[in-house]
């Protein structure tokens, strides 16, 4: 089953069209939401949780829609918004405990759950003491740590390391990295931050203007450029150029014996290696490079055109 | 999750019911009220009148102590609904001061901490988070108003030698629907007034002046234009008219005439109205970017 499902979603806000008709499935275990500021990224996350209502088209999580079965939908998700959102003179246990009474969990369980999950994102220590006390981090994680507790299906993370130090950054990737490898959670994560998606999610979602602009499985998508290489050579490069072009290799060589060059599929490495051998030159160095998510980023941004043509292939 | 491994474990055990998350709320809310020494102190001082209350009743029904206490004089104390308007007066002024209290924490919090994006995507709606607060509130306002004036007229009913109770049920009538009618429309203003103001403390000095400053432009307004129509402004004139003909006791005639109950009762349901519409523009799971 689809994660989320949005069909020709519309969202209109103050007479002002955020989301215009985006249509696509979320199928991924860990979805990123990307997009520049403004494209629309947390009035989908808010039309998921039925904060909005969409003005035309569907939004379904789970097979359940976003206008009809808001109650249904909210049980099944944790939410960890992008701002502040906590009840400052309450400590962190009854907190979090008071959130997962309110989704669903009897009182002894939500208060068990309320000290594991406390402990799981590492606020065990600091769990009786009243969040308005808590650090910047802190305040993060207890906001993970009660969209946690009741044990959701789906776990929408605005933003998490919003403001966070490098190793509070660290710890927050660790345990969404953790929770994705538990399995029972599919993750949907919003960043602005593209390492944090690409070390967390493996489908991303990017939002331009309030339009999908690229939906994809980030493995695959790094995959289908493996055939770009760059190699490094002592010896005669132009001459090994010359011979790498007759095979029907885009080739660009550089200064230092360095040469990029994309391969049709029907040519392979030892085919390289079989004409440096002719021309006597040596191959000290062969790296396939792999699309980064900042590459998918940028195509679906349309920049991409321009950012190859600085590399003067 | 487990405490000792560390690790998640998603939650298979039973769900509660969907209604039940509405009593939750209701629970917290009033915990939060409890929680302050003020609250404790205003409950303790709405009993010392109900006390003195007693003392009178029980003066008033039992002949040696009221000879003992009167010494001769011929006055009578007339335990009547005159009486128990004063009884239903004098609790729900403190009422008033317990929601001015009280409103303020159980909402203020919320907003001042950005608490309802996480609060509302839990699965409640916006009325329901309303109605949690407002039975709470009411809880908490009943302590002081309705529950003693019954109780107190059962003190009565119970000391009186003759059958009084028979006579006298519409005062108990009176006081339940006056005093439920006060603390819904103190419940509703008080949670409306609170969600619009930050600061706790000035939510509590707007919830006072929305009940008397209005009060005194009233007054000024039929002085000048020498209407009673004036006074539609002035929620406790209006009240204790209200509450006089809700119990029976003689109405008010002072300032040329009094109110129509219809009038009394088309102005609150407009500021309950109004209410709701500040209610309703305020409470929303949006979040507030601070700079």
């Amino acid at each position: 089953m689809d994660v989320v499902d949005l069909e020709g979603l519309e969202v209109r806000l103050s007479n002002r069209i955020v989301l215009k008709g985006i249509t696509g499935a979320l199928r991924g275990h860990a979805i990123g939401l990307l997009g520049p500021n403004g494209a629309g990224k947390s009035t989908l996350i808010h039309t998921l949780l039925g904060f909005h209502q969409a003005s035309k088209g569907t939004a379904r999580v789970f097979g359940f829609d976003a206008r009809r079965d808001r109650s249904q939908i909210r049980q099944q998700i944790g939410y960890m918004p992008e701002n502040d959102s906590f009840i400052g003179n309450m400590s962190g246990v009854r907190f979090v405990c008071y959130m997962a009474e309110l989704a669903g969990l009897p009182r002894e369980e939500a208060l068990e759950r309320s000290h594991e999950a406390l402990f799981y994102v590492g606020l065990g220590e600091v769990r009786y003491r009243e969040i308005r006390t808590y650090s910047l981090g802190m305040k993060q994680l207890i906001k993970l740590a009660q969209a946690l507790a009741h044990g959701p299906r789906l776990l929408i993370l605005d933003e998490p390391t919003n403001g966070l130090d490098p190793m509070a950054r660290q710890r927050m990737i660790q345990v969404i990295k953790e929770i994705r490898k538990e399995g029972s959670i599919r993750l949907l994560i919003s960043s602005h931050l593209l390492r944090d998606i690409d070390e967390t999610c493996d489908e991303v979602l990017i939002l331009k203007d309030g339009r999908i602009a690229a939906l994809r499985n980030i493995e695959e998508e790094r995959n289908s450029h493996r055939n770009f290489i760059e190699i490094e050579t002592i010896g005669a490069t132009e001459h090994f150029s010359a011979r790498v072009r007759e095979l029907g290799c885009d080739c660009a060589a550089f200064s230092g014996g360095r040469i990029k060059l994309v391969m049709p599929d029907n040519i392979e490495t030892t085919d390289l290696y079989a004409i440096a051998s002719d021309q006597g030159v040596q191959i000290r160095r062969m790296s396939r490079r792999r699309d980064s998510l900042e590459d998918i980023f940028l195509r679906a941004m349309g920049s991409e055109v321009e950012r190859m043509e600085n590399v003067g292939l | 999750m487990s405490v000792y491994k560390h690790t998640y474990r998603a939650y298979g055990g039973r769900i509660t019911p969907l209604w039940t998350r509405v009593l939750v709320l209701a629970r917290y809310a009033f915990a939060e009220a409890w929680s302050s020494k003020i609250t404790v102190a205003l409950f303790t001082l709405s009993l010392l009148p109900t006390v003195v209350f007693i003392v009178i009743i029980y003066v008033a029904n039992n002949p040696i102590a009221r000879a003992l206490i009167m010494r001769g004089s011929s006055r009578e104390f007339a335990i009547d609904a005159h009486y128990f308007f004063l009884i239903l007066q004098t609790q729900s002024w403190i009422a008033l001061a317990i929601t001015a209290w009280v409103a303020p924490r159980l909402i203020s919090y919320d907003l001042s901490d950005n608490a309802l994006p996480i609060l509302l995507s839990r699965p409640i709606s916006r009325f329901g988070y309303i109605l949690g607060k407002l039975i709470a509130l009411l809880a908490s306002l009943s302590a002081v108003t309705w529950i003693p004036c019954l109780l107190l007229f059962a003190y009565q009913a119970y000391s009186s030698p003759g059958p009084w109770i028979s006579d006298n049920l519409r005062i108990a009538a009176g006081l339940l629907v006056g005093a439920v009618i006060w603390i819904a429309f103190l419940s509703i203003l008080g949670l409306a007034l609170s969600s619009w103001v930050r600061w706790r403390i000035v939510a509590t000095g707007i919830i006072f002046a929305a009940i008397f400053v209005p009060a005194g432009v009233g007054g000024v307004m039929s002085a000048i234009l020498r209407t009673r129509w004036g006074f539609l402004l002035n929620i406790p004139y209006m009240m204790s008219v209200l509450w006089r003909r809700l119990l029976g006791a003689p109405d008010f005639m002072r300032f040329g005439g009094s109110l129509p109950t219809t009038a009394i009762a088309a102005m609150l349901v407009i500021i309950c109205m109004a209410s709701v519409a500040m209610l309703n523009a305020r409470i929303r799971a949006r979040e507030v970017v601070r700079g």
